[in-house]
């Protein structure tokens, strides 16, 4: 069945017509609202968690997030931090982001993932892998396109995903690990505004296979499936042990 | 993931397989505008009528064509979007045939003037429900205060007539619903008149059936243009609050106990207004942590107020000696000295929007302690010993009043001005009653009595102090350029008086008026202090991976001191060797640069900074005489080093140089002597200089989130130039001791510290252990001397050189092993040894021992008991000295309702009536053993209302 899907998609993407608005390069502004986070942990008494609200309301509202870029074609996406991500917003300080690129190749249907999590560098290697996702009856603006509205839950962590995607950029990819609309990701949110991943500007031009590679990294090869049992394990641990598991995984 | 889309999959296809025609199909079908344009590259989804889930998606081609081939047959929604229309729904639903094709299907366009002015210029998103379209309102800016019809003029496609009637896509609207009711009657202008528009949160428009054909439920066709407004869920609106109040009664020598503590807090998105009340006489103190975040809200902390610039990430760059209480308000976790009596409450107000931050704080507290202390001391001198016995019985009572202000604003993007304005209000009542007996043994001989003192100190101080700061902050197109420029006025009014009562007797004196010699003195000192400060601040990028820092600060303060001591046994005679005059004048330049080079994790810097203090001051016995001048000068060159390294793999390295600058307590330059105890009088020293302490540091830090190990290590060494160090001069007669500051080079210590922590059974348990060891050398002057004729005769003067070693270990354990069962101990060991080069064979070694086990349960029907012992053990056996002071704890706790939002608690502090406050030292020339009465056994039975809801604390949780 699924198989068959991509056949179709393939089949009914018209993706020589649309060549000028199938590669380019969006840049990213991830933003991770840690009070909102912290009011999903159990182990929180609400009294806590109002706490947490009322006295990081003005840093929350001051918050920058960080810089994250997606590369794109037709056939793969390559998404990564962007230039300076690790770096004060005043500059004068910088630290050191972890290991994190995500690349998916929809023509050979693999998704290679290097990520550093738990103290360790991971290749996440596996066939292709997109959720079901709901469409849904929104439009908005975008980084200067008009995008519609898709929806679908990780089970893993137990999240809403939203979506909004180009209606006009007719590539399937997106950032972090989520693709397989029928346009390009441009906005995404995670759990109702946890963490917020919006477009600020779309380039078209050229992507090099040069820019796409993956570099060569040192790393434990692993099975999409060994990453959810990872996850997994480490929320679980983490609420047991009373500790916030996304200071040490990508929420 | 691909377990649920293969059950996702699977669903689809049962599904399919239930309906009617087992068969594959081809749909196809042409996508195309009103007018029968074909809208090419349009997107097609075949969508789950079931949950919308998306099965299939193509695009158009340029005829705006599309086919779907090789479907499985059953229903699919068909959603046909194209940028600018709104998107075409349709349920499809095939039959027999192999091919279904639906034509075209028509899609309309988006009015122009929604599009622009709401999506792309407002940014609203646009929900399309059928034909309706509805957006945000909160999309439009409109001034606070403003009524729905001002908002509705500023949506397009609606008009509003002078009158206030609406029309809407050119059509009369006649009906206004709120939530989809209609709002008071049936004139739409009542709503939109009356109502605020920040209460709405969205505006739908659209063709709603009339009346009439509601209520008949036959449709006549004709539609209203209706618009309906969403009213806002209160999202961030709210209050919360909690009052425990316990009560115990009188028992073991002590009157009745009581703890009473509540706060109220109230809070929209942009206000907070909180208020906290607390009482207490069980030495449990003031606001703890979580009260003052509760109290202060998002204004708990804020960084960047610093208003005095340097070297990144070295504190502050002057300090004066000065033993003022903070401005800022005072977060005690309770001291656990002797009894005390709190009171303190407070009222908060923030208002926080984007642009600007304000927040006002008034608080007031009010302690009361009593201290019953033994203190026991040796002194080395050299060839003799010198043993202290201090009674003493000690009333401190102080109040407060504190008000803050702190203002932000953004004055655009790039400038930010922040003012500061802090005060405090504080008066103080002090009573101390002495006993002192000092004996003298020479090299191992028996104890001799030599003196006694027998002293009273009343002391009756109000300060006042007030600090305000101007911050501004300006931010550059180049990134990294940045510029700051802070201005500082701070005032301290201090008016103390001190009365002094004393009778002292030595004993080895040869005369009887020397024998006897008794104090009755009044002893007032006002000290005014003004001090203004300037600081600048620029921060220059330069070839991308480096900043060059410049800053400059500025600081003068003047302080007039007026100590007058009078001799009431004299007629109220000034003491003119006592009393004072002075005006100091305080100047302090510093001009110092950095570069830093930072980049993916690096951070290095490397700095240096020239300053100068100048000390300028005149004085004299009495204000009325002439002045005498004393100036000083002082310049240093102040190097700073830093390193931060972020490491692969959560592994961190920091490190460091820096110097430190003491500049002397304005008291300690003036040459007078001040007698609060006769036994030990001290004396200023106009000579004195800064002292400069130079610092080394390094650590480690690394922490395995996978398998919950962390470890860190640090090392750091300092040495001291000029340190300030008190002198002593032993008079050999009446063992009287005068001390006086003096500059000694040669100090130094160092430091280090390891901490090891791993789960033994993740999540269940934690083993932490821990070592430090620390040395160090400093330096006593000690002069034996002699009085011959009234004059001071020096007999002996040695430069005592104490080593000292610590070594101190432990380890603590943490079992969480039921969510009903946890468990936390600890075990310490400090020893500390110190060798005195003035009398070797006092050198001696104190150990501290600490135990400590946490015991949490849970019962059912919320029942919740806690249970710690806390067992210390003190020694110094060169002092004969053991003391053992086990503390056992408990408490059994009720959570009532099924709200929880209460619970009843009855506790017993101290069960086995043993606690004692104890403290020891050996340093310096001398070592000391101190215990202090302290509140014991007592109980409380208290009652909690908390309208967030009681959580039972099983765990310990410091760090959220």
């Amino acid at each position: 069945m699924y198989r068959l899907l991509i056949g179709l998609l393939l089949l009914s993407l018209p993706s020589l017509v649309m060549a000028q608005k199938t590669e380019g390069v969006v840049e990213f502004r991830r933003i991770t609202h840690w009070s909102k986070i912290y009011t999903r942990m159990t182990y929180l008494s609400q009294e806590q968690k109002d706490r947490i609200m009322l006295r990081s309301k003005n840093w929350e509202e001051d918050n920058k997030g960080e810089k994250m870029k997606l590369l794109f074609t037709p056939t793969q996406s390559l998404y990564t931090y962007s230039g300076d991500a690790s770096e004060s917003e005043d500059a004068g300080y910088s630290w050191r982001q972890s290991e994190l690129i995500m690349t998916r190749n929809f023509e050979k249907e693999r998704q290679t993932d290097i990520m550093e999590m738990l103290g360790r560098v991971y290749v996440v290697d596996d066939s292709l892998r997109t959720p079901t996702w709901k469409i849904g009856n929104q439009i908005k603006e975008v980084a200067g396109y008009i995008c519609m509205k898709a929806e679908t839950t990780d089970p893993i962590k137990n999240q809403t995903i939203t979506a909004w995607f180009a209606q006009d950029i007719p590539v399937s990819a997106g950032p972090e690990r989520v693709s397989g609309l029928p346009g390009l990701i441009l906005e995404l949110d995670l759990n109702d505004g946890d963490v917020e991943i919006v477009a600020q500007s779309v380039t078209l031009r050229p992507v090099t296979a040069e820019e796409l590679k993956l570099p060569k990294t040192k790393g434990k090869k692993i099975t999409d499936a060994d990453y959810n049992a990872m996850v997994k394990k480490k929320i679980a641990e983490s609420v047991a042990a009373h500790e916030n598991p996304y200071w040490s995984i990508r929420y | 993931m691909r377990n649920l889309f293969l059950l996702g999959a699977l669903c689809l296809l049962t599904m399919v397989l239930h309906a009617q025609t087992p068969t594959r199909f081809t749909l196809q079908g042409r996508a195309v505008d009103t007018l029968n344009n074909a809208l090419p590259s349009s997107t097609v989804m075949l969508l789950s009528p079931k949950d919308s889930s998306m099965v299939n998606f193509g695009r158009t081609d340029d005829k705006g064509a599309f086919t779907f081939k090789n479907l499985r047959a059953g229903s699919y929604i068909l959603k046909v979007t194209f940028v600018g229309y709104i998107p075409y729904n349709a349920l499809i639903k095939n039959g027999d045939e192999a091919v279904l094709d639906l034509g075209g299907l028509k899609l309309k366009p988006i009015t122009k003037e929604l599009m622009e002015v709401v999506v792309r210029t407002a940014k609203a998103p646009l929900t399309i429900k059928g034909d309706t379209i509805e957006y945000n309102a909160a999309s439009f800016k409109v001034p606070p205060g403003s009524t729905v019809e001002d908002l509705l003029r500023k949506l397009p496609g609606v008009q509003i007539d002078q009158d206030g009637n609406i029309r809407a896509q050119g059509q009369a609207v006649n009906k206004v619903t709120v939530d989809g009711k209609q709002f008071f009657g049936s004139d739409p202008k009542l709503a939109t008149k009356n109502l605020q528009a920040d209460a709405i949160t969205k505006v739908q428009v659209f063709n709603d059936k009339t009346e009439q054909a509601k209520l008949t439920g036959v449709d006549d066709g004709k539609k209203e243009k209706t618009v309906n407004l969403q009213l806002k869920e209160e999202f961030k609106k709210g209050g919360f609050g909690k009052l425990t109040a316990g009560g115990g009664p009188a028992s073991n020598n002590v009157s009745a106990r009581y703890d009473v503590r509540g706060n109220y807090n109230k809070f929209d998105s942009k206000r907070q207004l909180s208020a906290v009340l607390l009482g207490n006489n069980t030495n449990q103190g003031g606001l703890s942590w979580n009260d003052y975040q509760d109290f202060r809200g998002s204004n708990s902390f804020n960084w960047n107020d610093d208003a005095d610039f340097g070297f990144s990430g070295s504190g502050r760059y002057i300090s004066f000696g000065d033993d003022n209480e903070s401005l800022s308000i005072p977060i005690s976790g309770g001291d656990n000295r002797g009894f005390t009596r709190n009171l303190a409450g407070g009222v908060n107000y923030n208002y926080d929007t984007k642009k600007t931050k304000l927040s006002s704080s008034y608080f007031f507290n009010q302690t009361r302690q009593d201290l019953f202390t033994l203190r026991e001391q040796e002194r080395f001198l050299p060839g003799s010993t010198l043993a202290t016995t201090d009674t003493s019985t000690q009333m401190n009572q102080n109040a407060n009043h504190r008000v803050s202000l702190r203002f932000e604003k953004q004055l655009d993007t790039m400038q930010t001005l922040i003012v500061i304005s802090n005060g405090r209000l504080g008066i103080g009542n002090n009573n101390l009653t002495s006993l002192q007996r000092i004996n003298q043994s020479i090299t191992g001989g028996p104890q001799q009595l030599y003196s006694t003192s027998n002293t009273f100190n009343g002391t009756q101080a109000n300060q006042f102090a007030l600090a305000n700061t101007a911050l501004y902050r300006l931010k550059f197109k180049k990134k990294g350029r940045s510029f700051a420029a802070s201005a500082t006025y701070q005032i301290t009014k201090n008016d103390a008086d001190l009365r002094l009562q004393s009778v002292n007797q030595f004993f080895q004196a040869t005369t009887v008026s020397d024998m006897f010699r008794n104090l009755n003195q009044d002893q007032n000192t006002d000290l005014l202090s003004n001090q203004y400060k300037g600081s600048l601040l620029y921060v220059e990028p330069f070839a991308k991976k480096f900043y060059w820092e410049t800053f400059y600060n500025f600081s003068l303060r003047f302080d007039e001191v007026d100590r007058g001591v009078f001799n009431l046994n004299d007629s109220r005679r000034r003491v003119d060797t006592l009393s004072l005059y002075y005006k100091n004048t305080y100047t302090y330049n510093r001009l110092g640069s950095s570069v830093r080079y930072s980049f993916k994790g690096l951070n290095l810097s490397a700095g240096l900074a020239g300053q100068s203090f100048v000390l300028d001051g005149q004085y004299s016995r009495e204000r009325s005489q002439e002045l005498t001048p004393i100036r000083r000068t002082y310049n240093a060159l102040i190097p700073n080093v830093g390193l931060n390294y972020d490491l692969k793999n959560n592994k961190y390295l920091y490190g460091g140089y820096s110097v430190g600058v003491q500049i002397p307590a304005s008291r300690d330059l003036q040459p007078v002597r001040t007698i609060t105890n006769p036994l030990f009088v001290t004396v200023g020293n106009p000579n004195l200089l800064p002292g400069l302490n130079k610092e080394v540091q390094l650590g480690f830090y690394y922490f395995n989130p996978g398998s919950f190990i962390n470890f860190s290590s640090s090392v750091n060494s300092t040495w001291y130039d000029n340190q300030i160090v008190y002198g002593q001069s032993v008079d050999t007669q009446t063992l009287i001791t005068t001390t006086s500051p003096e500059n000694i080079s040669g100090g130094r210590s160092t430091g280090t510290y390891l901490n090891f922590g791993f789960p033994l059974k993740k999540t269940k348990a934690t083993l932490n252990l821990n070592g430090q060891f620390s040395a160090g050398r400093n330096f006593t002057p000690i002069r034996q001397t002699r009085q011959v004729g009234g004059v001071t005769e020096i007999v002996n003067d040695v430069l005592n050189d104490t080593k000292n070693q610590n070594i101190s270990g432990g380890a603590r354990l943490e079992l969480t092993p039921k969510e009903w069962l946890t468990f936390y101990g600890n075990a310490n060991v400090n020893i500390t040894n110190a060798q005195y080069s003035v009398n070797t064979a006092q050198n001696q070694t104190i150990y501290t021992y600490t135990y400590r086990g946490d015991l949490n349960l849970k019962f059912p029907k919320d029942i919740y008991l806690n249970t710690t012992l806390n067992y210390r053990s003190y020694i110094n056996d060169r002092l004969g000295f053991r003391q053992q002071v086990p503390i056992l704890n408990t408490s059994l706790y009720h959570i009532i309702g099924k709200a929880k939002r209460a619970e009843v608690r009855l506790s017993a502090y101290d069960l086995l009536n043993r606690n004692v406050f104890v403290s020891q030292y050996a340093g310096q020339n001398y070592s000391q053993t101190e215990s202090i009465q302290t509140l014991a056994r007592y109980f409380l039975l208290s009652f909690t209302y908390n309208m967030r809801g009681v959580t039972a604390k099983m765990r310990r949780q410091d760090f959220y």
